[in-house]
Protein backbone atom coordinates (compact mmCIF):
# COMPACT_ATOMS: atom_id res chain seq x y z
CA UNK A 1 0.00 0.00 0.00
CA UNK A 2 1.19 3.43 -0.73
CA UNK A 3 -0.13 6.71 0.44
CA UNK A 4 0.70 10.31 0.00
CA UNK A 5 -0.30 13.23 2.13
CA UNK A 6 0.55 16.41 0.32
CA UNK A 7 0.17 19.91 1.67
CA UNK A 8 -0.23 22.81 -0.70
CA UNK A 9 1.21 26.12 0.35
CA UNK A 10 0.51 29.21 -1.63
CA UNK A 11 -1.27 32.54 -1.70
CA UNK A 12 -1.60 34.99 1.13
CA UNK A 13 -0.88 34.28 4.73
CA UNK A 14 -2.77 35.61 7.71
CA UNK A 15 -0.29 36.16 10.57
CA UNK A 16 0.06 33.51 13.25
CA UNK A 17 -1.72 34.39 16.46
CA UNK A 18 -4.45 36.22 14.62
CA UNK A 19 -7.78 35.05 15.98
CA UNK A 20 -9.38 35.52 12.56
CA UNK A 21 -7.02 33.33 10.65
CA UNK A 22 -5.05 31.00 12.91
CA UNK A 23 -2.06 31.18 10.58
CA UNK A 24 -4.09 29.88 7.69
CA UNK A 25 -2.84 29.42 4.09
CA UNK A 26 -5.19 29.85 1.16
CA UNK A 27 -5.30 27.44 -1.75
CA UNK A 28 -7.70 26.22 -4.39
CA UNK A 29 -9.03 23.09 -2.70
CA UNK A 30 -9.51 22.59 1.00
CA UNK A 31 -9.35 18.82 0.89
CA UNK A 32 -8.78 16.47 -1.98
CA UNK A 33 -8.91 12.72 -1.37
CA UNK A 34 -8.19 10.63 -4.44
CA UNK A 35 -8.63 6.90 -4.92
CA UNK A 36 -8.68 6.12 -1.21
CA UNK A 37 -8.84 2.44 -0.40
CA UNK A 38 -8.90 1.32 3.19
CA UNK A 39 -9.84 -1.81 5.07
CA UNK A 40 -9.76 -2.34 8.83
CA UNK A 41 -7.51 -5.31 9.67
CA UNK A 42 -10.34 -7.38 11.12
CA UNK A 43 -12.86 -6.50 8.40
CA UNK A 44 -13.65 -8.77 5.46
CA UNK A 45 -14.46 -6.01 2.96
CA UNK A 46 -12.80 -2.64 2.48
CA UNK A 47 -14.57 0.35 3.96
CA UNK A 48 -13.43 2.55 1.09
CA UNK A 49 -12.69 1.27 -2.38
CA UNK A 50 -11.29 4.00 -4.63
CA UNK A 51 -13.05 6.78 -2.74
CA UNK A 52 -12.79 10.33 -4.12
CA UNK A 53 -13.83 13.27 -1.99
CA UNK A 54 -13.13 16.90 -2.79
CA UNK A 55 -14.08 20.00 -0.89
CA UNK A 56 -13.33 23.01 -3.04
CA UNK A 57 -12.74 25.88 -0.67
CA UNK A 58 -12.20 26.64 3.01
CA UNK A 59 -15.34 27.16 5.06
CA UNK A 60 -17.69 25.20 7.23
CA UNK A 61 -18.44 21.83 5.66
CA UNK A 62 -19.87 18.52 6.82
CA UNK A 63 -19.50 14.78 6.58
CA UNK A 64 -22.93 13.21 6.87
CA UNK A 65 -24.30 9.69 6.80
CA UNK A 66 -25.52 6.83 8.94
CA UNK A 67 -23.30 5.23 11.59
CA UNK A 68 -20.58 2.94 10.33
CA UNK A 69 -20.25 4.30 6.78
CA UNK A 70 -16.77 5.73 7.39
CA UNK A 71 -17.14 9.39 8.35
CA UNK A 72 -14.78 9.11 11.30
CA UNK A 73 -12.40 6.88 9.34
CA UNK A 74 -12.14 9.40 6.52
CA UNK A 75 -11.67 12.18 9.08
CA UNK A 76 -8.80 10.24 10.65
CA UNK A 77 -7.26 9.60 7.23
CA UNK A 78 -7.39 13.32 6.44
CA UNK A 79 -5.92 14.28 9.84
CA UNK A 80 -3.20 11.65 9.58
CA UNK A 81 -4.41 9.54 12.53
CA UNK A 82 -4.81 6.64 10.09
CA UNK A 83 -1.96 6.15 7.66
CA UNK A 84 -2.23 2.58 6.40
CA UNK A 85 -4.45 3.43 3.43
CA UNK A 86 -3.75 3.63 -0.25
CA UNK A 87 -4.49 6.73 -2.32
CA UNK A 88 -3.73 10.40 -2.02
CA UNK A 89 -4.84 13.03 0.46
CA UNK A 90 -4.10 16.67 -0.17
CA UNK A 91 -5.03 19.34 2.30
CA UNK A 92 -4.60 23.08 2.40
CA UNK A 93 -2.42 25.10 4.67
CA UNK A 94 0.92 25.02 6.33
CA UNK A 95 -0.56 24.34 9.73
CA UNK A 96 -1.94 21.19 11.24
CA UNK A 97 -5.15 19.43 10.37
CA UNK A 98 -6.60 18.72 13.80
CA UNK A 99 -9.16 16.07 14.57
CA UNK A 100 -11.29 16.29 17.70
CA UNK A 101 -14.03 13.96 18.87
CA UNK A 102 -16.68 14.01 21.51
CA UNK A 103 -15.30 11.46 23.95
CA UNK A 104 -12.06 13.29 24.65
CA UNK A 105 -11.28 14.10 28.27
CA UNK A 106 -9.18 16.63 30.13
CA UNK A 107 -6.67 15.41 32.72
CA UNK A 108 -8.25 15.02 36.14
CA UNK A 109 -5.56 16.79 38.16
CA UNK A 110 -6.34 20.35 37.19
CA UNK A 111 -9.43 22.54 36.93
CA UNK A 112 -10.96 23.42 33.56
CA UNK A 113 -9.75 27.03 33.85
CA UNK A 114 -6.20 26.00 34.75
CA UNK A 115 -6.08 23.51 31.88
CA UNK A 116 -7.27 26.11 29.38
CA UNK A 117 -4.69 28.59 30.69
CA UNK A 118 -1.91 26.06 30.19
CA UNK A 119 -3.00 25.00 26.70
CA UNK A 120 -3.73 28.45 25.26
CA UNK A 121 -0.98 29.56 22.86
CA UNK A 122 0.60 32.96 23.57
CA UNK A 123 -1.51 35.86 22.37
CA UNK A 124 -4.77 33.93 22.29
CA UNK A 125 -5.93 34.77 25.83
CA UNK A 126 -8.50 37.36 24.63
CA UNK A 127 -9.92 34.83 22.16
CA UNK A 128 -10.07 32.22 24.93
CA UNK A 129 -12.00 34.57 27.21
CA UNK A 130 -14.36 35.46 24.36
CA UNK A 131 -15.03 31.78 23.67
CA UNK A 132 -15.49 30.96 27.36
CA UNK A 133 -18.17 33.65 27.53
CA UNK A 134 -19.92 32.65 24.30
CA UNK A 135 -19.77 28.93 25.00
CA UNK A 136 -21.45 29.54 28.39
CA UNK A 137 -18.52 28.14 30.35
CA UNK A 138 -17.68 31.05 32.65
CA UNK A 139 -19.05 29.36 35.78
CA UNK A 140 -17.24 26.09 35.10
CA UNK A 141 -13.66 27.37 35.17
CA UNK A 142 -13.02 26.28 38.77
CA UNK A 143 -14.52 22.84 38.26
CA UNK A 144 -12.86 19.52 37.45
CA UNK A 145 -13.63 17.83 34.16
CA UNK A 146 -15.24 14.90 36.01
CA UNK A 147 -17.78 17.30 37.53
CA UNK A 148 -19.08 18.52 34.15
CA UNK A 149 -22.05 17.23 32.18
CA UNK A 150 -21.40 15.59 28.80
CA UNK A 151 -22.45 18.70 26.91
CA UNK A 152 -20.18 20.88 29.05
CA UNK A 153 -17.30 18.44 28.52
CA UNK A 154 -17.76 18.65 24.76
CA UNK A 155 -17.87 22.44 24.77
CA UNK A 156 -14.68 22.69 26.84
CA UNK A 157 -12.94 20.19 24.60
CA UNK A 158 -13.93 22.00 21.40
CA UNK A 159 -12.88 25.34 22.88
CA UNK A 160 -9.32 24.24 23.55
CA UNK A 161 -8.96 22.99 19.97
CA UNK A 162 -10.26 26.26 18.53
CA UNK A 163 -7.43 28.07 20.31
CA UNK A 164 -4.71 26.02 18.59
CA UNK A 165 -2.98 26.60 15.26
CA UNK A 166 -4.79 24.70 12.53
CA UNK A 167 -5.51 24.78 8.83
CA UNK A 168 -8.44 22.42 9.09
CA UNK A 169 -10.35 21.42 12.20
CA UNK A 170 -12.40 18.25 12.00
CA UNK A 171 -15.16 18.24 14.60
CA UNK A 172 -16.45 14.70 15.07
CA UNK A 173 -19.75 15.10 16.90
CA UNK A 174 -18.01 17.74 18.97
CA UNK A 175 -21.28 19.36 19.97
CA UNK A 176 -23.13 16.17 20.91
CA UNK A 177 -25.24 16.53 24.06
CA UNK A 178 -25.19 20.32 23.76
CA UNK A 179 -28.63 21.92 23.77
CA UNK A 180 -29.96 23.35 20.50
CA UNK A 181 -29.73 27.13 21.21
CA UNK A 182 -26.19 26.84 22.65
CA UNK A 183 -25.08 24.67 19.73
CA UNK A 184 -26.47 27.20 17.29
CA UNK A 185 -24.76 30.10 19.09
CA UNK A 186 -21.45 28.22 19.09
CA UNK A 187 -21.62 27.42 15.37
CA UNK A 188 -22.44 31.04 14.50
CA UNK A 189 -19.54 32.18 16.68
CA UNK A 190 -17.06 29.78 15.09
CA UNK A 191 -18.10 30.88 11.60
CA UNK A 192 -17.76 34.55 12.45
CA UNK A 193 -14.40 34.19 14.21
CA UNK A 194 -12.82 31.94 11.57
CA UNK A 195 -14.26 33.06 8.22
CA UNK A 196 -11.23 31.81 6.31
CA UNK A 197 -10.48 28.57 8.15
CA UNK A 198 -11.50 25.09 7.09
CA UNK A 199 -13.91 23.02 9.19
CA UNK A 200 -15.28 19.54 8.68
CA UNK A 201 -18.27 18.97 10.91
CA UNK A 202 -19.44 15.41 11.51
CA UNK A 203 -23.01 15.23 12.72
CA UNK A 204 -26.14 13.10 12.40
CA UNK A 205 -28.40 16.13 12.57
CA UNK A 206 -29.67 16.78 9.03
CA UNK A 207 -31.21 20.15 9.89
CA UNK A 208 -27.97 21.35 11.43
CA UNK A 209 -25.70 20.32 8.57
CA UNK A 210 -28.12 21.64 5.93
CA UNK A 211 -28.39 24.96 7.72
CA UNK A 212 -24.84 25.69 8.83
CA UNK A 213 -22.62 23.91 6.34
CA UNK A 214 -21.52 25.02 2.90
CA UNK A 215 -20.75 21.65 1.32
CA UNK A 216 -22.05 18.37 2.71
CA UNK A 217 -20.34 15.14 1.78
CA UNK A 218 -23.01 12.46 2.15
CA UNK A 219 -21.73 8.92 2.69
CA UNK A 220 -23.83 6.26 0.98
CA UNK A 221 -22.08 3.10 2.16
CA UNK A 222 -19.27 0.96 0.76
CA UNK A 223 -21.47 -1.02 -1.64
CA UNK A 224 -23.00 1.95 -3.44
CA UNK A 225 -21.49 3.77 -6.34
CA UNK A 226 -20.45 6.50 -5.99
CA UNK A 227 -19.71 6.00 -2.31
CA UNK A 228 -20.26 9.65 -1.55
CA UNK A 229 -22.01 12.59 -3.11
CA UNK A 230 -21.76 16.28 -2.40
CA UNK A 231 -24.73 18.49 -1.59
CA UNK A 232 -24.74 22.25 -1.15
CA UNK A 233 -25.95 23.50 2.20
CA UNK A 234 -27.15 26.95 3.23
CA UNK A 235 -23.92 28.01 4.99
CA UNK A 236 -26.09 30.23 7.16
CA UNK A 237 -24.56 33.04 9.20
CA UNK A 238 -26.04 35.01 12.04
CA UNK A 239 -26.19 38.27 10.08
CA UNK A 240 -28.07 36.85 7.07
CA UNK A 241 -31.73 35.90 6.69
CA UNK A 242 -32.42 32.17 6.37
CA UNK A 243 -34.10 30.96 3.19
CA UNK A 244 -36.36 28.30 4.65
CA UNK A 245 -37.41 26.88 1.28
CA UNK A 246 -33.79 26.47 0.24
CA UNK A 247 -33.03 24.86 3.60
CA UNK A 248 -35.83 22.34 3.11
CA UNK A 249 -34.54 21.62 -0.39
CA UNK A 250 -31.03 20.99 0.97
CA UNK A 251 -32.43 18.68 3.63
CA UNK A 252 -34.40 16.72 1.06
CA UNK A 253 -31.35 16.40 -1.18
CA UNK A 254 -29.29 15.13 1.74
CA UNK A 255 -31.92 12.58 2.74
CA UNK A 256 -32.33 11.40 -0.85
CA UNK A 257 -28.58 11.07 -1.29
CA UNK A 258 -28.03 9.11 1.94
CA UNK B 1 -10.03 0.59 54.44
CA UNK B 2 -7.69 -0.12 57.37
CA UNK B 3 -10.35 -1.60 59.64
CA UNK B 4 -11.73 -3.67 56.76
CA UNK B 5 -8.30 -5.20 56.13
CA UNK B 6 -7.85 -6.06 59.84
CA UNK B 7 -11.39 -7.39 60.07
CA UNK B 8 -10.86 -9.60 57.00
CA UNK B 9 -7.64 -10.96 58.53
CA UNK B 10 -9.38 -11.81 61.81
CA UNK B 11 -12.10 -13.71 59.93
CA UNK B 12 -9.57 -15.70 57.88
CA UNK B 13 -7.35 -16.41 60.91
CA UNK B 14 -10.24 -17.48 63.13
CA UNK B 15 -11.65 -19.69 60.37
CA UNK B 16 -8.23 -21.32 59.93
CA UNK B 17 -7.62 -21.88 63.61
CA UNK B 18 -11.22 -23.05 64.06
CA UNK B 19 -10.68 -25.63 61.33
CA UNK B 20 -7.56 -26.91 63.12
CA UNK B 21 -9.41 -27.22 66.43
CA UNK B 22 -12.27 -28.93 64.58
CA UNK B 23 -9.86 -31.50 63.11
CA UNK B 24 -8.30 -31.98 66.56
CA UNK B 25 -11.74 -32.66 68.08
CA UNK B 26 -13.00 -34.82 65.23
CA UNK B 27 -9.90 -37.03 65.10
CA UNK B 28 -9.22 -36.83 68.84
CA UNK B 29 -5.65 -35.69 68.22
CA UNK B 30 -3.23 -35.07 71.08
CA UNK B 31 -1.95 -31.61 72.10
CA UNK B 32 1.43 -32.61 70.69
CA UNK B 33 -0.02 -32.72 67.15
CA UNK B 34 -2.50 -29.83 67.43
CA UNK B 35 -2.42 -27.85 70.68
CA UNK B 36 -5.67 -26.77 72.33
CA UNK B 37 -6.86 -23.17 72.65
CA UNK B 38 -5.36 -22.74 76.12
CA UNK B 39 -2.00 -24.05 74.92
CA UNK B 40 -1.98 -21.56 72.06
CA UNK B 41 -3.02 -18.74 74.42
CA UNK B 42 -0.23 -19.54 76.92
CA UNK B 43 2.35 -19.75 74.12
CA UNK B 44 1.08 -16.43 72.81
CA UNK B 45 1.56 -14.78 76.21
CA UNK B 46 5.05 -16.23 76.55
CA UNK B 47 6.35 -15.56 73.02
CA UNK B 48 4.46 -12.50 71.86
CA UNK B 49 7.15 -9.90 72.62
CA UNK B 50 9.99 -11.93 71.11
CA UNK B 51 8.00 -12.84 68.03
CA UNK B 52 6.81 -9.25 67.62
CA UNK B 53 10.47 -8.14 67.50
CA UNK B 54 11.22 -10.87 64.96
CA UNK B 55 8.25 -9.89 62.81
CA UNK B 56 9.31 -6.24 62.89
CA UNK B 57 12.83 -7.28 61.87
CA UNK B 58 11.43 -9.25 58.91
CA UNK B 59 8.95 -6.51 58.13
CA UNK B 60 11.71 -3.87 57.99
CA UNK B 61 13.68 -5.96 55.49
CA UNK B 62 10.51 -6.59 53.45
CA UNK B 63 9.59 -2.89 53.35
CA UNK B 64 13.09 -1.83 52.27
CA UNK B 65 13.08 -4.58 49.62
CA UNK B 66 9.63 -3.54 48.44
CA UNK B 67 10.59 0.15 48.20
CA UNK B 68 13.69 -0.78 46.19
CA UNK B 69 11.68 -2.97 43.85
CA UNK B 70 8.99 -0.27 43.41
CA UNK B 71 11.66 2.26 42.44
CA UNK B 72 13.32 -0.19 40.05
CA UNK B 73 10.00 -1.28 38.54
CA UNK B 74 8.89 2.32 38.01
CA UNK B 75 12.20 3.26 36.40
CA UNK B 76 12.41 0.24 34.13
CA UNK B 77 8.65 0.22 33.47
CA UNK B 78 8.67 3.86 32.34
CA UNK B 79 11.72 3.24 30.16
CA UNK B 80 10.22 0.06 28.71
CA UNK B 81 6.72 1.39 28.03
CA UNK B 82 7.44 2.33 24.41
CA UNK B 83 7.10 -0.04 21.47
CA UNK B 84 10.82 0.28 20.73
CA UNK B 85 13.35 -2.53 20.68
CA UNK B 86 14.36 -1.59 24.24
CA UNK B 87 10.74 -1.67 25.40
CA UNK B 88 10.19 -5.05 23.73
CA UNK B 89 13.42 -6.38 25.22
CA UNK B 90 12.40 -5.28 28.72
CA UNK B 91 8.94 -6.85 28.38
CA UNK B 92 10.21 -10.17 27.02
CA UNK B 93 12.95 -10.31 29.66
CA UNK B 94 10.49 -9.50 32.46
CA UNK B 95 7.98 -12.12 31.28
CA UNK B 96 10.66 -14.78 31.01
CA UNK B 97 12.46 -14.03 34.26
CA UNK B 98 9.27 -13.79 36.30
CA UNK B 99 8.30 -17.25 35.03
CA UNK B 100 11.30 -18.62 36.91
CA UNK B 101 10.88 -19.15 40.68
CA UNK B 102 13.27 -16.63 42.22
CA UNK B 103 13.26 -18.55 45.52
CA UNK B 104 15.05 -21.36 43.73
CA UNK B 105 18.14 -19.22 43.32
CA UNK B 106 18.12 -18.20 47.01
CA UNK B 107 20.68 -20.87 47.99
CA UNK B 108 23.13 -19.40 45.47
CA UNK B 109 22.70 -15.99 47.09
CA UNK B 110 23.30 -17.42 50.54
CA UNK B 111 26.47 -19.12 49.32
CA UNK B 112 27.73 -15.94 47.67
CA UNK B 113 26.54 -13.30 50.17
CA UNK B 114 26.23 -15.21 53.46
CA UNK B 115 23.13 -15.38 55.68
CA UNK B 116 22.89 -11.74 56.76
CA UNK B 117 20.69 -8.76 56.03
CA UNK B 118 21.78 -8.25 52.42
CA UNK B 119 20.71 -11.68 51.22
CA UNK B 120 17.27 -11.39 52.82
CA UNK B 121 16.87 -7.93 51.32
CA UNK B 122 17.94 -9.11 47.89
CA UNK B 123 15.52 -12.05 47.86
CA UNK B 124 12.63 -9.90 49.14
CA UNK B 125 13.27 -7.31 46.42
CA UNK B 126 13.65 -9.93 43.68
CA UNK B 127 10.44 -11.73 44.60
CA UNK B 128 8.21 -8.66 44.39
CA UNK B 129 10.15 -6.88 41.62
CA UNK B 130 9.03 -8.86 38.56
CA UNK B 131 5.27 -8.92 39.25
CA UNK B 132 5.53 -5.19 39.98
CA UNK B 133 7.49 -4.58 36.79
CA UNK B 134 4.95 -6.45 34.66
CA UNK B 135 2.10 -4.43 36.18
CA UNK B 136 3.91 -1.11 35.74
CA UNK B 137 4.83 -1.92 32.12
CA UNK B 138 1.23 -2.97 31.47
CA UNK B 139 -0.10 0.30 32.89
CA UNK B 140 2.51 2.55 31.33
CA UNK B 141 2.36 1.03 27.85
CA UNK B 142 -1.44 1.38 27.60
CA UNK B 143 -2.30 4.81 26.12
CA UNK B 144 -5.14 6.83 27.65
CA UNK B 145 -6.21 7.86 24.15
CA UNK B 146 -9.12 10.11 25.13
CA UNK B 147 -6.79 12.34 27.16
CA UNK B 148 -3.54 11.96 25.26
CA UNK B 149 -5.02 12.70 21.80
CA UNK B 150 -5.13 16.46 22.35
CA UNK B 151 -1.53 16.66 23.57
CA UNK B 152 -0.32 14.42 20.78
CA UNK B 153 -1.98 16.23 17.86
CA UNK B 154 -1.04 19.68 19.18
CA UNK B 155 2.59 18.63 19.68
CA UNK B 156 2.53 19.10 23.46
CA UNK B 157 3.16 15.52 24.49
CA UNK B 158 6.32 14.95 26.53
CA UNK B 159 7.30 11.67 28.16
CA UNK B 160 6.82 13.16 31.63
CA UNK B 161 3.27 14.20 30.75
CA UNK B 162 2.55 10.80 29.23
CA UNK B 163 3.71 9.05 32.41
CA UNK B 164 1.76 11.52 34.56
CA UNK B 165 -1.49 10.92 32.62
CA UNK B 166 -1.14 7.15 32.73
CA UNK B 167 -0.14 7.09 36.40
CA UNK B 168 -3.03 9.38 37.38
CA UNK B 169 -5.59 7.41 35.41
CA UNK B 170 -4.34 4.11 36.86
CA UNK B 171 -3.50 5.21 40.39
CA UNK B 172 -6.01 2.79 41.89
CA UNK B 173 -4.45 -0.11 39.96
CA UNK B 174 -0.94 0.98 40.96
CA UNK B 175 -1.96 1.25 44.62
CA UNK B 176 -3.50 -2.24 44.52
CA UNK B 177 -0.39 -3.69 42.87
CA UNK B 178 1.95 -2.02 45.37
CA UNK B 179 -0.22 -3.09 48.27
CA UNK B 180 -0.27 -6.65 46.93
CA UNK B 181 3.48 -6.67 46.47
CA UNK B 182 3.87 -6.11 50.22
CA UNK B 183 2.70 -9.71 50.74
CA UNK B 184 5.22 -10.91 48.17
CA UNK B 185 8.05 -8.99 49.81
CA UNK B 186 7.14 -10.37 53.24
CA UNK B 187 6.82 -13.90 51.84
CA UNK B 188 10.18 -13.53 50.11
CA UNK B 189 11.89 -12.40 53.30
CA UNK B 190 10.34 -15.19 55.38
CA UNK B 191 11.31 -17.81 52.80
CA UNK B 192 14.85 -16.44 52.79
CA UNK B 193 14.90 -16.71 56.60
CA UNK B 194 13.57 -20.27 56.38
CA UNK B 195 16.42 -21.25 54.15
CA UNK B 196 19.47 -19.87 55.88
CA UNK B 197 19.12 -16.55 57.70
CA UNK B 198 20.06 -16.00 61.32
CA UNK B 199 17.30 -13.54 62.27
CA UNK B 200 13.67 -12.68 61.62
CA UNK B 201 10.36 -14.45 62.10
CA UNK B 202 11.16 -17.00 59.38
CA UNK B 203 14.18 -18.06 61.41
CA UNK B 204 12.01 -18.34 64.56
CA UNK B 205 9.39 -20.39 62.69
CA UNK B 206 12.14 -22.70 61.46
CA UNK B 207 13.19 -23.32 65.09
CA UNK B 208 9.53 -23.89 66.09
CA UNK B 209 9.27 -26.34 63.20
CA UNK B 210 12.26 -28.31 64.48
CA UNK B 211 10.56 -28.38 67.92
CA UNK B 212 7.26 -29.44 66.28
CA UNK B 213 5.57 -26.65 68.28
CA UNK B 214 2.45 -25.69 66.34
CA UNK B 215 1.42 -23.14 69.01
CA UNK B 216 4.48 -21.03 68.29
CA UNK B 217 3.82 -21.20 64.55
CA UNK B 218 0.18 -20.13 65.06
CA UNK B 219 1.27 -17.18 67.21
CA UNK B 220 3.87 -16.19 64.61
CA UNK B 221 1.28 -16.41 61.84
CA UNK B 222 -1.08 -14.21 63.81
CA UNK B 223 1.54 -11.48 64.28
CA UNK B 224 2.68 -11.70 60.64
CA UNK B 225 -0.91 -11.46 59.42
CA UNK B 226 -1.93 -8.54 61.58
CA UNK B 227 1.25 -6.60 60.72
CA UNK B 228 0.78 -7.18 57.01
CA UNK B 229 -2.93 -6.28 57.13
CA UNK B 230 -2.12 -3.01 58.87
CA UNK B 231 0.65 -2.23 56.38
CA UNK B 232 -1.52 -2.97 53.34
CA UNK B 233 -4.36 -0.92 54.80
CA UNK B 234 -1.99 2.00 55.34
CA UNK B 235 -0.67 1.68 51.76
CA UNK B 236 -4.24 1.77 50.41
CA UNK B 237 -5.03 4.79 52.57
CA UNK B 238 -1.90 6.53 51.29
CA UNK B 239 -2.91 5.73 47.69
CA UNK B 240 -6.41 7.11 48.21
CA UNK B 241 -4.99 10.21 49.92
CA UNK B 242 -2.50 10.74 47.10
CA UNK B 243 -5.24 10.50 44.46
CA UNK B 244 -7.42 12.93 46.42
CA UNK B 245 -4.58 15.42 46.89
CA UNK B 246 -3.50 15.13 43.26
CA UNK B 247 -7.05 15.54 41.96
CA UNK B 248 -7.50 18.59 44.19
CA UNK B 249 -4.51 20.19 42.51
Amino acid sequence: MSNKKAVNRDSERIPRGSPRGCGFFWCEKMISCNDITFRYPAAEAPLFDGLDVTIDKPGFHALFGPSGVGKTTLAKIISGDIDNFSGQVEAIGGMRCLYTYNRERLPGWSSVGRHLEKTTPPGRQPLRDEFIHHFGLTKLMGMRYSQLSMGQCNRVNLLRYLLQDFSILIMDESLANVDEPTRQAILYKIKSIFPAAGFLYISHNVVEVARFCDQIVVFRGAHQSPQTCRISGQDHREDRPLDKIALERSMLEIMNAA
Amino acid sequence: MLHRRVFQFFIVYLLGIGLLFGIKLALNLSDYVIPGPTGVWHTGQAEFSRYMGDVLDTFAVAVIGQVLSILMALGVGVAGRRATWFGSFIKVAAYNVQAYPIVAIAPILFILLGDGFLTRLFIAAMICYFPLLLSVIGIMSEPVVDIEHFYRVTGRMRWQLEVKIRAFENLHKLTTVISGSATLAMAGTIVAEFIAANAGIGYSIRIALYQSDLSKILVALFIIGITLSLYQGILELLGAGLKKAWAAG
